[in-house]
């Protein structure tokens, strides 16, 4: 399975994974950054979530996505296909933006690899 | 005002700010009792002197009004070593299901005199903020608590750290916690626990933790809720 994904994800995805058979709600708040090595490290221990249906992703300060296929996003976009791919949940998995800038659209770029693997991304504006 | 249903009565006082709950218990006899339940609800020490204070005042009784108390906080008291004064204070609070320790230092001897009183087989909820001790006494306490649903540990201000002297392992009937939440600041705290095999529901975690993936690993099986913070 692990060769379905591209070699830096493989390179992060500790010896031992844990299946999560149970989980159904998952929120990561980022503060103000953009997702560390450290809980990209966190993440991939996980190798799959069959009852998750949706995660929240906050952020306090701006989502500074930039090209989201490379550095910690796009180690984040990896993971989350591979969320994506393993999801029994019907309607599939969808990633929930938390303090998105008002009026302002998610870029057709952010997280390819997740749209790929049929996610969806929702935005919840900020306070 | 006495022909009111003690149900109505209940209900009205229900819904009156903690502020005014004092007063109510003044207006008649029927709402005495529901006032003093909801004002005495949850109390805080902040010293050992109230401490003293609410034991001389209420002693032990059942039925009397350190019944009323589920919730209580102490929030930098010290007990000198004085550990009996820590223990008079809780037992005869018969309610108590939730306690609250802030900016505290957890005594070695805790550990072995919990089993002794019955006060603490009934604590539900157990938050430990800025508090200092060891890992070998902080993973004791709580493995000690057979009914603890929720733990909450933050920010320990010296300590918790130190070896794991022995290893505290918990018992294999005891059912998972419904919230484990470490945040930031709790030395070995996470990897101590994956180590005695503590298993939650929900994990709420810092990142910056030691031992969040055995954490996780831990509860793998039951954990329906996870929070990851402080990026």
């Amino acid at each position: 399975m692990l060769m379905d994904f591209p070699d830096r994800l493989a390179q992060k995805i500790p010896h031992h994974t844990v299946l999560l058979p149970a989980l159904t709600t998952l929120n990561i708040d980022l503060g103000k950054g953009d997702p560390s090595p450290r809980l990209t490290s966190i993440l991939c221990s996980i190798s799959s979530a069959p009852a998750l249906g949706s995660i929240t992703i906050g952020n306090d300060g701006r989502f500074n996505i930039g090209r989201s296929s490379q550095g910690p996003w796009g180690d984040m976009d990896r993971w989350l296909a591979r969320m994506a791919e393993h999801t029994k949940v019907q309607g599939g998995l969808s990633v929930i933006l938390r303090g998105w800038p008002k009026g302002k659209p998610v870029c057709e770029g952010f997280l390819p690899d997740f749209r790929r693997a049929g996610g969806q991304i929702k935005t919840r504006v900020r306070d | 005002m006495n022909s009111l249903p003690q149900e109505l009565v209940d209900a009205v006082i229900d819904n009156l700010p903690r502020s005014s709950l004092f007063s109510s218990s003044l207006v008649a006899k029927l709402w005495r009792t529901r006032s003093q339940q909801r004002a005495l609800e949850r109390i805080k020490f902040l010293s050992e002197d109230q401490v003293d204070r609410w034991y001389i005042d209420f002693p032990q009784d059942p039925e009397g009004v350190a019944s009323y108390v589920h919730v209580v906080e102490f929030e930098n008291t010290t007990f000198r070593g004085n550990l009996a004064t820590f223990g008079c204070a809780l037992q005869n609070l018969c309610s108590l299901t939730t306690l609250w320790v802030k900016g505290m230092e957890i005594p070695d001897e805790l550990p072995a005199q919990i089993p002794r009183m019955e006060v603490w087989k009934r604590i539900t909820t157990l938050r430990l903020w800025f508090i200092s001790s060891t890992l070998t006494t902080v993973v004791s306490v709580v493995l000690s608590l057979p009914d603890l649903e929720v733990l909450s540990i933050a920010r320990a201000t010296a300590g918790l750290g130190g070896p794991l002297s022995s290893h505290p392992v918990t018992p294999p009937h005891r059912t998972p916690l419904d919230l484990l939440e470490l945040q930031a600041y709790v030395g070995g705290i996470g990897r101590a626990l994956a180590r005695s095999r503590l298993t939650s529901r929900h994990l709420s975690l810092d990142v910056d933790l030691l031992g969040v993936e055995q954490l996780i690993m831990c509860s793998s099986e039951m954990l329906v809720k996870l929070a990851l913070y402080g990026m």
